[in-house]
C-alpha cells in the first residue's frame, strides 16, 4: 500500500532513467561511426535518428550536432538532459520513499548534466561524456537494486523500467525490419550498429558467434530468455510485477496484469520463422501497443481511479 | 565603533585571529578581554592546528554534502529556477550547560503557558474577562480563529511544533524575540549541521560531549500520535506539504522519511462523511493525524481561503468531529501576534502563577497612548512594527531611516496605533564564522525546536542563523542568511544519564 501519487512517480523514474540510459547509448553508437567513411557514418546517424523516431534525413549530415541536441538540448522534450531532470523532479516529490542512496547517485547525475561545464566536457570528449553519462546511470540503477526493498514501490519503479525498454527496443528494430527498409549501403555494419545501439554485441556473439545475421538478431533481440534488453526479457518482467501488483487486491489489478500476461505470452511462444513470414513489423507494432495499454491501464487502476468506487460505504 | 581586538590571546603563532575585532555585542567565543570562553576552549584550540587551506578544504566538503543530499532551497530567476544551497558556516556555535538549562526550563514554562492561553482564549475566555489581556486585541486580530471556538483538543496542545527565536543582547542574557506558533520550520538544517559538523571536527565533537539532537524525528512522531486521542490504537500520521515548489520542501520530505509516514499533498486527501483518506494504490485509508506544513489560510478551502488548492475541502469539519488530528491547530497565530507577545509575561503569570524564565525584549505597545507618545519622542531609537505584517514589510527601522522616513511613518503611526509595536534596536551576539579564509564574527541568533504533545520536550540544540553581511542584523534566509550547528554541552551529570539512557 502506498499513495498513488508516489506509485506514479516511481513509475515515471524508471522510466525517464531508461530512456536518458537508451539514448545516451545511441548517442555514442551514432559518435563512434563518424571514424568510419563519410557515408558509413550517415548511414549509422541516419538509423539511429529513426531509431528515436526523427526521421529528417539532413540532420544525420552533422553526427556531432544531432547527438549535441539529443544529449543536452533542454528545449528537446525526449533528450537525456530532460530525461534526467524529469526523473530527478519525480524523485524529489518522493524524496521519502526511495533511499539517500538512489538519491544522491541520481542527484549527483543531474548536476552533472546540468553543470555549466556540461558543454565544454561534451565538445571536447563526446563519448567520454556519454560513458560517465551511462556508467553514472548503471550506479543509479544498481542502488536502488541495492538498497531499496523490492516491493511495491520497486516493483512501480521496475514496470516502467521495462515498459520504456520494450518500447523502445521494438522501435530500433523497426528501423531495419519494416517492410520497406531504406535502402542500406553496407548491411553488415547496419546489423553491428543495431547491436550496439541494442547494448547487445558481446552477448549476441556468445550466443551465435560472429555470425551476423539479420535473422539472428531479430531472434536474439525479440525472444532471448536471458539477454535484459530483448523484448522477451521485458515483457517477462512486466508480468512478473504486474502480477505482484495484483496480488491480494481482491481482483483490483487483474486487468493490468491480464494485458502483460497476454503480451509475455505472444513473444513466449512465437517463433522467428512465423515472425518474419508475416513481417517483423506486425509483432513489434503490437509489443508498442499494448505497452502503451499496459501503461493506460496501470494508471486508471492504481493512480487515478474514481474515488466514489473506493470510498467505505 | 571602538572594538577590541583578540590579539592579547596567548596564541602568537597563528595570525588568524588577528582582525576578530569585538564591538558592543556579546561574542559567543571570546569575552571582552580577549580570552577564549570556556566552553570554546576545545574547538579554538583545534582550529589553530588548522592552516588556512585545510580550513578552505573543510567548508567546501561541507557545503558539497549539502548540495549532494539536495538540501537546497528555491529561488526563482527571471528565466528559471534554481536551486541554491543555505550558507552553511563551518565553526559550530557551542552553549554552555547552564545557558541550556535556563533556555529549556523557559521555553518549557512559555509553551506551557501559550497552550493554555490558546486553551483559554478558544474556550472560557476568562484572561480576557479578568482584563489581563485586552478582549479586543485578541477577538480582533485576524489571526485568530472564530471557527476554533469549543473545539477540543487533547492535553490542550494547540502548539505541538515550536520554533523560538532567542537571541543573546549585550548583557549575556538570552530573549525571546518571537514565538513562531504557526509551520515553524528549519529543523532539517539543524540535523544536516549536526550530521556535517560531526565530520568537520570529528575528534572535538567527542570530547566537547555534545548532546544528541537525533531523536528529534521519533520525538515528533511520538507527539503526532498522541494527538490522536484514544482514536486508534496505531494512529495513520502523514505530513502535509504544499508540494515540491515550497522552499521548504526538502524539509518536508525529510521528516517524513524519517518518522517513516507518507508525505501527502492536499490532491491526496479526500474527506468523506468527515472523515480524511488518502489515495493509495489499494484504495483509500484513513488518516488519523495531519502535521500539516500549510498554513491556516490553505488548510481547507471550504472555512479559510476559497481560492486554496493546497489543502482539502471539508478537512476542517473533519478535525471538527474529533475524526483527525491537525497538527498544529488552525488559529494558533493569535498567540504568536506581535501585540500579543508584549502580554507574555502577564500570560505566564496568569496560567502558572511564575516569573519568567526567558524575559521578552522590551516592547512598547502604540495602542497605550503613553507608550505611542515615548516611541513617538524617541523614533530614530526604535525598530518599529505593523502588528499583522511579516517579512519586513510596513517596519521602520529608526537608526537606519531618514528624517524624512521618520516624519511619514510617525504620520501612519499616529493614524493607526493599534497596528504598531515599537521595540528598541538590538545588538545580535556574533559569533566566529569562517569569511574569505579568515575567522570573523557575525551576527547570530538561535531557533530551539519544542514539541508539546502529551509532554513538553525541548531538543538540545538548535538552528543558529547567521547575518553573513559584515554588520549586518538580518538573519533570514531570503535574505542573505545562513546557518551553523549548535552544539549543547551537557555537564557532566547529564552526559553520564544519556549515555545510560
Amino acid at each position: 500500500m502506498m499513495l498513488a501519487r508516489v506509485a506514479d512517480s516511481l513509475y515515471w523514474i524508471g522510466r525517464h532513467l531508461e530512456r536518458a540510459e537508451h539514448i545516451s547509448r545511441i548517442s555514442t553508437v551514432m559518435l563512434n561511426a563518424t571514424l568510419d567513411r563519410a557515408d558509413l557514418a550517415a548511414q549509422a546517424a541516419q538509423l539511429a535518428l529513426a531509431a528515436l523516431g526523427d526521421a529528417e534525413p539532413e540532420r544525420a549530415v552533422l553526427p556531432v550536432d544531432s547527438a549535441r541536441a539529443l544529449v543536452l538540448d533542454r528545449e528537446n522534450e525526449g533528450s537525456v538532459v530532460t530525461s534526467l531532470a524529469s526523473a530527478r523532479e519525480n524523485a524529489r516529490q518522493v524524496r521519502d520513499q526511495i533511499t539517500t542512496e538512489v538519491w544522491e547517485r541520481l542527484n549527483l547525475l543531474y548536476l552533472r548534466v546540468t553543470d555549466a561545464k556540461a558543454k565544454r566536457a561534451f565538445n571536447v570528449d563526446a563519448p567520454g561524456f556519454l560513458h560517465g553519462v551511462i556508467a553514472d546511470l548503471h550506479l543509479v540503477t544498481g542502488a536502488a537494486d541495492a538498497t531499496m526493498s523490492h516491493g511495491e514501490g520497486w516493483r512501480f519503479m521496475q514496470a516502467g523500467v521495462h515498459i520504456e525498454r520494450a518500447k523502445l527496443i521494438a522501435h530500433l528494430l523497426k528501423v531495419r525490419f519494416n517492410q520497406t527498409p531504406a535502402p542500406i549501403l553496407d548491411d553488415h555494419l547496419a546489423l553491428v550498429c543495431l547491436l550496439r545501439m541494442a547494448c547487445a554485441l558481446e552477448p549476441y556473439l556468445r550466443v551465435y558467434t560472429a555470425d551476423v545475421t539479420a535473422r539472428h538478431i531479430l531472434e536474439f533481440l525479440l525472444f532471448n530468455e536471458d539477454f535484459p534488453r530483448s523484448i522477451r526479457f521485458s515483457t517477462a518482467r512486466i508480468e512478473e510485477h504486474l502480477n505482484h501488483l495484483a496480488r491480494g487486491r481482491g481482483g483490483q489489478g487483474a486487468e493490468p496484469a491480464r494485458l502483460a500476461g497476454r503480451l509475455n505470452a505472444r513473444l513466449a511462444f512465437a517463433v522467428v520463422e512465423d515472425v518474419e513470414a508475416t513481417g517483423a513489423d506486425v509483432l513489434l507494432t503490437t509489443v508498442d501497443r499494448e505497452c502503451s495499454a499496459i501503461d493506460q491501464t496501470l494508471y486508471d487502476t492504481f493512480i487515478a481511479y474514481p474515488l466514489e468506487s473506493r470510498l467505505p460505504a | 565603533m571602538s572594538g577590541i581586538k583578540a590579539t592579547r590571546d596567548t596564541n602568537k603563532r597563528s595570525g588568524r585571529l588577528e582582525g576578530y575585532s569585538l564591538g558592543a555585542a556579546y561574542d559567543e567565543m571570546f569575552s571582552p578581554d580577549g580570552a577564549t570562553r570556556p566552553n570554546y576552549q576545545l574547538l579554538r584550540e583545534r582550529i589553530r592546528t588548522l592552516s588556512r587551506e585545510e580550513l578552505a578544504d573543510r567548508q567546501q566538503t561541507l557545503e558539497r554534502s549539502f548540495l549532494l543530499q539536495g538540501i537546497t532551497f528555491t529561488v526563482y530567476g527571471a528565466e528559471s529556477a534554481t536551486e541554491q544551497i543555505i550558507p552553511t558556516d563551518l565553526f559550530p556555535r557551542i552553549i554552555a550547560a547552564p545557558d541550556w538549562a535556563k533556555i529549556e526550563s523557559g521555553l518549557t514554562q512559555r509553551l506551557l503557558a501559550l497552550n493554555l492561553f490558546l486553551a483559554d482564549i478558544y474556550g472560557a475566555q476568562s484572561i480576557l474577562s479578568d482584563g489581563v489581556v485586552p478582549r479586543d486585541l485578541v477577538l480582533g486580530a485576524p489571526s485568530y480563529r472564530r471557527q476554533m471556538q469549543h473545539l477540543f483538543v487533547p492535553h490542550s496542545a494547540y502548539v505541538n511544533v515550536c520554533g523560538s527565536d532567542l537571541i543573546r543582547g549585550e548583557d549575556g542574557d538570552f530573549y525571546v524575540l518571537e514565538d513562531n506558533l504557526r509551520v515553524p520550520s528549519g529543523v532539517s538544517y539543524m540535523l544536516a549541521n549536526r550530521e556535517a559538523s560531526r565530520r568537520t571536527f570529528p575528534g572535538t565533537f567527542r570530547q566537547a560531549g555534545v548532546r544528541g539532537v537525533e531523536r528529534y524525528p521519533d520525538l515528533l512522531l511520538a507527539t503526532l500520535k498522541s494527538m490522536a486521542g484514544d482514536r486508534r490504537g496505531n494512529p495513520q500520521v502523514v505530513v502535509l506539504t504544499p508540494g515540491v515548489h515550497n522552499s521548504a520542501y526538502y524539509e518536508h520530505a525529510y521528516l517524513a522519511r524519517l518518522m517513516g509516514v507518507p508525505l501527502v499533498e492536499g490532491r491526496d486527501l479526500a474527506v468523506h462523511d468527515n472523515r480524511v483518506f488518502m489515495r493509495t494504490t489499494d484504495g483509500v485509508r484513513p488518516v488519523d493525524v495531519i502535521y500539516r506544513r500549510v498554513d491556516d489560510d490553505f488548510v481547507d478551502p471550504l472555512i479559510f481561503r476559497r481560492d486554496s488548492s493546497l489543502g482539502v475541502a471539508g478537512l476542517f469539519n473533519a478535525y471538527r468531529s474529533g475524526h483527525v488530528a491537525i497538527c498544529n491547530a488552525p488559529g494558533t497565530g493569535i498567540a504568536d501576534d506581535k501585540a500579543v507577545y508584549a502580554y507574555v509575561p502577564a500570560i505566564i503569570r496568569y496560567y502558572l502563577g511564575e516569573d519568567t524564565i526567558l524575559p521578552n525584549v522590551e516592547t512598547f505597545l502604540c495602542r497605550e497612548p503613553t507608550q505611542l507618545d515615548h516611541v513617538l519622542a524617541n523614533l530614530d531609537k526604535f525598530v518599529v512594527k505593523a502588528v499583522g505584517a511579516s517579512g519586513g514589510y510596513g517596519m521602520l527601522v529608526g537608526p537606519h531611516a531618514s528624517a524624512e522616513e521618520r516624519a511619514e511613518f510617525a504620520l501612519a503611526l499616529k493614524a493607526d496605533p493599534e497596528n504598531y509595536i515599537a521595540q528598541p534596536t538590538i545588538q545580535l551576539s556574533t559569533a566566529p564564522c569562517l569569511v574569505d579564509g579568515r575567522m570573523e564574527p557575525r551576527h547570530v541568533d538561535l531557533r530551539p525546536f519544542i514539541l508539546s504533545g502529551e509532554k513538553v520536550v525541548v531538543t538540545p540544540g538548535a538552528l543558529t542563523r547567521v547575518a553573513l553581511k559584515r554588520g549586518s542584523l538580518v538573519v533570514n534566509s531570503s535574505q542573505g542568511g545562513g546557518s551553523k550547528d549548535t552544539w549543547v554541552l551537557a555537564d557532566g551529570d547529564a552526559q553520564l544519564a544519556e549515555t545510560t539512557l
